[in-house]
């Protein structure tokens, strides 16, 4: 299992991913923890403050699982090393914070069919999608052009934590077998009015990731 | 028959309703113009920056499950019975 980010996302998903007994979890970041990470990223703490959160991680993990093994990767996530990084994990999980690194992952893990379990936040609203590749659509053929950047925005710390479990969720339903995964649907949570809302959503046959003439 | 729009996150809280039923449409580019006549000032501060025609980049449109690359297929032909989905996509973690 990879976690690609270790933020608001990837605190939630790992910590219940390292609960339920996943053996083996990489974790890929390459930030140090920050004073206002602290309202969502629920891996670090005050003491963690300027450090690495790889090594938080590492600390809070195998704290909750003592027989978990963690591989931390130090490193900025690249079109040059993204295969490397997610080869032989049976998920990836999306824990990042920008589209053009979530566009390298979902493409990486469309060319080597690896699952892709995609989040995403803002103030509070979420989204999340499950993508398997051959099955389903991608990340580009539910949201086929990057959204603008925007260097500060708001993040209520509660809404990556709802959408940090559910990617959990996925993943364990995905590695068990259990339930139906949320393929071919981006489901929207809106914490301001709390509904979860599901927007269907088809696989592109144009689609420059995963249509005939991508990969 | 009719055009069924989705609106979902700041463009629900924006129309004050979760769809509605459109007529009398022929692509994407007149949906967005009847939904502004219809609700107004509101919703097109939603669609376009401020003062202008040129649709806001975290705008997403999805027909019947295909996602739009807009500005480029805001003449995407539209008919009875399509769903189009329009929300934000969100980009943090």
């Amino acid at each position: 299992m990879a976690v690609a980010g270790l933020g608001g996302l990837g605190s939630p998903a790992s910590i219940y991913l390292a609960a339920a007994g996943i053996g083996h979890l990489t974790l890929i970041d390459a930030q140090r923890v920050e004073p206002s990470n602290l309202n969502r990223q629920v891996l670090h703490s005050e003491s963690d403050v300027g450090q690495s959160k790889l090594k938080s991680a590492t600390k809070k993990l195998t704290e909750i699982h003592s027989n978990i093994e963690v591989d931390g990767i130090y490193r900025e996530i690249t079109s040059k090393n993204v295969d490397r990084l997610i080869k032989g994990a049976d998920v990836v999980v999306d824990g990042m914070d920008n589209y053009p690194t979530r566009y390298l992952l979902n493409r990486a893990c469309v060319r080597n069919r690896v699952p892709f379990i995609h989040g995403a936040v803002e103030g509070l609203v979420g989204q999340l999608m499950t993508i398997l590749p051959s099955r389903g659509p991608c990340l580009k053929c539910a949201v086929p052009k990057e959204p603008p950047k925007k260097p500060h925005f708001p993040v209520l710390g509660a809404t990556p934590g709802v959408i940090g479990c559910l990617q959990a969720m996925e993943t364990i339903k995905l590695i068990t077998g259990v339930g139906k995964p949320l393929v071919g649907r981006m489901l929207i949570f809106n914490g301001t009015d709390m509904t979860f809302d599901e927007i269907k959503v088809n696989r592109d046959p144009s689609c420059p990731v995963c249509g005939k003439h991508g990969r | 028959m009719a055009v069924t729009v989705k609106f979902f996150a700041s463009f629900r809280e924006a129309m004050g309703k979760k769809q509605e039923s459109i007529e009398g449409v022929n692509n994407v580019a007149s949906l967005l113009d009847e939904l502004v006549r219809k609700f107004g000032e509101k919703l097109a501060e939603q669609f376009y920056y401020s003062g202008t025609r040129e649709l806001r980049k975290t705008m997403n449109i999805l027909v019947n499950g295909g996602g739009l690359n807009l500005p480029h297929d805001l003449d995407k032909p539209l008919k009875d019975g399509d769903v189009v989905a329009i929300f934000p996509p969100v980009s943090g973690g």
